[in-house]
């Protein structure tokens, strides 16, 4: 048996965890390469749709990642995606799908290392889940 | 005219001023929506039908830009136009209530947990039901059990769109789930994707009133599946939709201060 | 069908180390829509960006993508090189397979291949469905608007002035010169306070292009940077004044501190400014005992006001000197004075005999009247004993506080406050006299309570701030700003509650009512997309249409097999 290898989908914000994600980069900190990043300019442009899409695609785990609360770059853009992501995970557990599969995390420009940290645990996360189980479910 | 409607005319236009009385009414055997003028014969009246009478107001409204219009409302149907009079889709002071309270058969229809509405105008106060019991089912099951659940019954779908088009707090004309932007499978039944996206989108306005419920041609639960999201929604937000003033969380800081305040603590 | 043409970056051996270039290279011929494929040792290099612009009009390519290093740092090079080969600069996109990938997976060459495979897949993905934009631009009213008229607000007004710029200032009192009216002499240097006022009013008026608002108040605000205008009541008349900038200096007030220390019941108890008015009379006799922290550094106004200390030691030396043998004591609960000129008076205060004595939060001093004077009795914390001290003056020092108007003014100009009502800037270090609201500047006591010297510093910055879109004479914005589909929108207001900077309005449009997007105030947050539940609205660069397609792109690469 071939090891589980998981597809994860990361948005992260043009002006904190991006610029965390290319500071992990220049500070050539090692991470697993499961992970795929898609820049949006806030975390709160980032559509609950999107995960939901994500995942009844087959995607094994998404993460937003944005400012810390207070540092985001429009005030207070990410005080809705603090609580729009975790209404959607709810509303996934609801239907039986492991909310763990979505990661909510702040990553600021500064935290190279942070950026390391929460793609390392989430894809171990993510392999400890096993695969999506709605991959390949045809209704 | 039946006594009901003698009734409901001397309300509406007696009492509180309405040029527009909006009720079911029957006529030949048959009983429909009807907006009834001012001084014009309010007909057999019936109010014993569950019927969603916000939806054909939403549609009629636009083209009535003058007066007042009553209309009979449950408590769900008022926390509907409390959510529309919220998004300024419709002017408060053009409105009257008239406060219907459910039958027991109809509160338990609905498992509904609040029927009864700020002021009764017709029909008696019943107690209201705390639990659903399918979601206290859904709720002792694994996870696994959960998603074979809603798997089979998400399956009975064949996107009718019944469920959007009968909600009276769906506004939207064309809905984005005719699209493939985020349901990309074509064809019938839809993907997962279909039914949690309409999660979300009434995650913050869903009042509990069945419709969507009682037009699935499939006959999924729907209204149990707003109920989960519903109960998260309070239990993360203290937040219960249908509320006159108070605006979804979802589009608030997370101190909950209105953005347009112009007083963002950051 | 878009033609893109894709490019691969070397970057030396940063990528190529990790990455098999020829292999994304093959990979990316493939996908739909590539009708050229090429590498770079360097992309960003003289040639490489030659290479990308020959390329482009040899193939006649319409979507250009890049896979090298970070959109942060080079998206504005290659986008330039896309403008002159002909082509809109928002028809390129970037894909980062250096530090996303190669840089971060060096030691898995072949996971780091496969993922920047996938990665530019999705770049293609979203390349196919861009289109060209066109960069908003505004017109720059030539005029500036200072709100307050204390230091701060009379130094950012007189250097715009100076500048030659047509400068407003609005003043709600009628004088000028703020608190510092009431104070003769500026701590620490000893600087004179009125030659100082005297001479930045004299060069406002003496400038044909300063105007000076007595007795003005504010009424309204609308526009954005470039087009503000704003409409303020002067004495009986209603004005309108249309401007490009405003700077805030509405300054703060001295704390009252009603029922504390006996202020209010004992008239021997004052305030620090009644001090200031008296010392100017050279009214003060007698001995003297200043409390420090009055009404701040406790529970609901938890901050330090950074000035009193220095105003306490500057007064208990200048009695001293007018009453030589008085006893000036200050108790305080720490001494703030930080800096070489300030350190200076506290240690020329020690050594002239003011004498110091340290209390606690939880055991304050208690003052009361005797005579015409009063006695402070106060736990000393150093003796470890309580100790009385006989005052013909008690003067309490009382933080600056947030005026109760700053309220009106946050929401006239929608800028955000803190929750002691002090104006908050944009980022306290990289953007420390603006606000996010572009056009919005800030600068003196408004911000948090300051020196004379540092509302000096910060009227000359906030006036440098507010001239560049005057002198620019246009604003331009990044077309990354948010727009509705009127067709699909429902007016559901979503989008209006949840913009940041009130960019929304619902309007009549078409015959219906429909979301409109002010560009030249959007930022291009895209909050509004996330709570649109009809897909209406959408961010130029970033549609809904676009980061569908690169998820469908990952899922086809990743999970259908790209091997």
């Amino acid at each position: 048996m071939t090891e589980f290898n998981p597809t994860i989908l990361a948005f992260c914000c043009n002006w904190c965890s991006y610029a965390g994600a290319d500071l992990a980069g220049v500070s050539r900190l090692q991470m697993p390469p499961n992970v795929h990043v898609v820049r949006v300019m806030c975390s709160a442009s980032v559509k609950p749709e999107y995960i939901f899409k994500s995942l009844v695609q087959g995607i094994d785990g998404v993460l937003v990642l944005g400012c810390h609360i207070g540092d985001c770059h429009y005030l207070t853009g990410n005080h809705r995606t603090a609580k729009r992501v975790p209404i959607a995970q709810k509303l996934l557990d609801d239907v039986g799908v492991d909310s763990r599969r979505v990661k909510l995390d702040w990553v600021s420009a500064a935290e190279g290392e942070k950026f390391q940290q929460v793609i390392t645990e989430f894809v171990d996360e993510i392999k400890g889940l096993g695969p999506n189980p709605m991959r390949g479910v045809r209704l | 005219m039946n006594e009901l409607g003698k009734k409901l005319a001397r309300i509406a236009f007696d009492e509180r001023g309405a040029d527009y009385l909006l009720a079911m009414r029957e006529e030949h055997g048959n009983v429909a929506p009807s907006m009834i003028r001012k001084g014009e014969d309010a007909g057999d009246v019936r109010v014993d039908l569950p019927y969603q009478l916000v939806n054909i107001l939403s549609n009629i409204y636009p083209w009535v830009p003058k007066g007042r219009i009553a209309v009979v409302c449950r408590r769900c149907d008022e926390k509907a136009l409390n959510e529309i009079i919220k998004r300024n889709l419709m002017d408060r002071d053009r409105l009257i209530l008239i406060g219907l309270a459910c039958t027991r058969e109809q509160v338990a229809l609905c498992r509904c947990s609040d029927p009864v509405p700020s002021k009764v105008d017709i029909g008696e106060a019943n107690a209201p039901v705390r639990e659903d019991p399918l979601m206290v089912k859904l709720d002792s099951m694994s996870q696994q059990d959960r998603l074979k659940f809603w798997t089979s019954e998400f399956r009975k779908c064949n996107k009718c769109f019944g469920c959007t088009l009968n909600c009276p707090v769906c506004f939207c004309d064309d809905c984005v789930l005719e699209e493939h932007t985020f349901t990309p499978e074509l064809g019938i039944p839809p993907s997962f994707a279909f039914h949690l996206v309409r999660s979300m989108h009434m995650s913050d306005k869903c009042i509990e009133c069945g419709e969507c419920e009682r037009s699935c041609a499939g006959g999924i639960p729907l209204l149990t599946l707003r109920k989960m999201a519903n109960r998260d929604m309070k239990r993360m937000f203290g937040y219960e939709a249908g509320d006159k003033e108070k605006v979804s969380p979802l589009l608030t800081t997370l101190e909950g201060k209105l953005l347009e305040d112009g007083e963002h603590v950051c | 069908m878009a033609r893109i043409g894709v490019f691969i970056c070397h970057c030396g051996h940063n990528i190529a180390s990790a990455v098999d270039v020829e292999a994304v290279l093959a990979y990316a011929k493939t996908l739909p829509g590539v009708v050229f494929a090429g590498h770079n040792i360097y992309s960003c290099s003289q040639e490489g960006l030659s290479s990308i612009k020959s390329s482009i009009k040899e193939h006649q390519l319409d979507r250009v993508v890049v896979a090298a290093c970070t959109p942060r740092t080079h998206e504005p090079l290659f986008r330039k090189a896309c403008e002159q080969a002909g082509i809109n600069k928002y028809l390129f996109e970037f894909v980062n397979i250096r530090e996303h990938v190669s840089w971060i997976h060096a030691k898995e060459p072949v996971a780091a291949t496969e993922k920047a495979k996938k990665l530019v897949a999705m770049g293609v993905a979203k390349a196919a469905l861009l289109q060209p934009q066109t960069e908003g631009e505004a017109a720059v009213t030539p005029v500036a608007v200072v709100l307050g008229g204390g230091l701060a607000g009379l130094t950012a007004a007189s250097s715009l002035a100076g500048q030659g710029i047509e400068t407003h200032l609005i003043e709600k009192s009628e004088r000028l010169g703020g608190l510092l009216r009431d104070v003769s002499v500026i701590g620490p240097e000893g600087e004179l306070a009125k030659p100082l006022l005297d001479d930045m009013i004299s060069r406002l008026t003496r400038s044909k292009h300063g105007h000076i608002h007595l007795k003005s108040t504010v009424k309204g605000i609308s526009g954005f940077v470039g087009n503000f205008e704003l409409t303020f009541v002067e004495g009986c008349d209603e004005k309108k004044i249309k401007a490009g900038a405003i700077i805030v200096a509405t300054g703060a007030n001295e704390f009252t501190p009603v029922g504390d220390y006996g202020f209010g019941s004992v008239p021997a108890v004052v305030t620090q400014l009644e001090l200031e008015r008296r010392l100017a009379k050279g009214d003060v006799a007698g001995d003297v005992v200043f409390i420090q922290c009055v009404g701040c550094r406790q529970p609901g106004r938890e901050y330090c006001s950074r000035i009193c200390c220095n105003v306490s030691l500057k007064n208990a030396l200048r009695l001293l000197t007018l009453s030589p043998g008085s006893a000036v004591t200050i108790i305080h609960r720490d001494i703030m004075s930080s800096g070489t000129a300030a350190e200076r008076v506290y240690k020329e205060a020690s050594e002239t005999g003011v004498r110091f004595v340290r209390y606690g939060l939880e055991r304050p001093p208690k003052v009361s009247a005797e005579g015409d004077g009063a006695v402070v009795e106060v736990f000393d914390e150093t003796l470890d004993e309580t100790i009385e001290l006989d005052a013909g003056l008690v003067v309490l020092a009382t933080p600056l506080v947030s005026p109760p108007d700053s309220e009106e003014t946050g929401k006239l100009l929608k800028v955000p406050r803190d929750k002691h009502g002090f104006f908050l800037e944009a980022h306290v270090k990289l953007r420390p006299n603006e606000f996010a609201t572009d056009g919005v500047f800030v600068c003196g006591s408004a911000r948090w309570p300051v020196s004379a010297r540092e509302c000096i510093y910060q009227g000359l910055a906030a006036a440098a701030k507010a001239s560049i879109p005057i002198r620019e004479g246009k604003v331009v914005s990044e077309a990354i700003t948010a727009y509705a589909d009127v067709d699909k929108c429902a007016a559901c207001g979503n989008c209006v509650l949840t913009c940041p900077y009130d960019a929304i309005e619902i309007i009549q449009v078409k015959g219906k009512l429909a979301a409109k997007v002010n560009e030249a105030v959007c930022k291009g947050c895209g909050s509004c997309v996330a709570a649109c539940p009809n897909d209406a609205m959408q961010q130029k660069g970033f549609t809904t249409q676009q980061l569908g397609a690169m998820i469908d792109a990952l899922v086809k690469g990743a999970l259908e097999g790209a091997q």
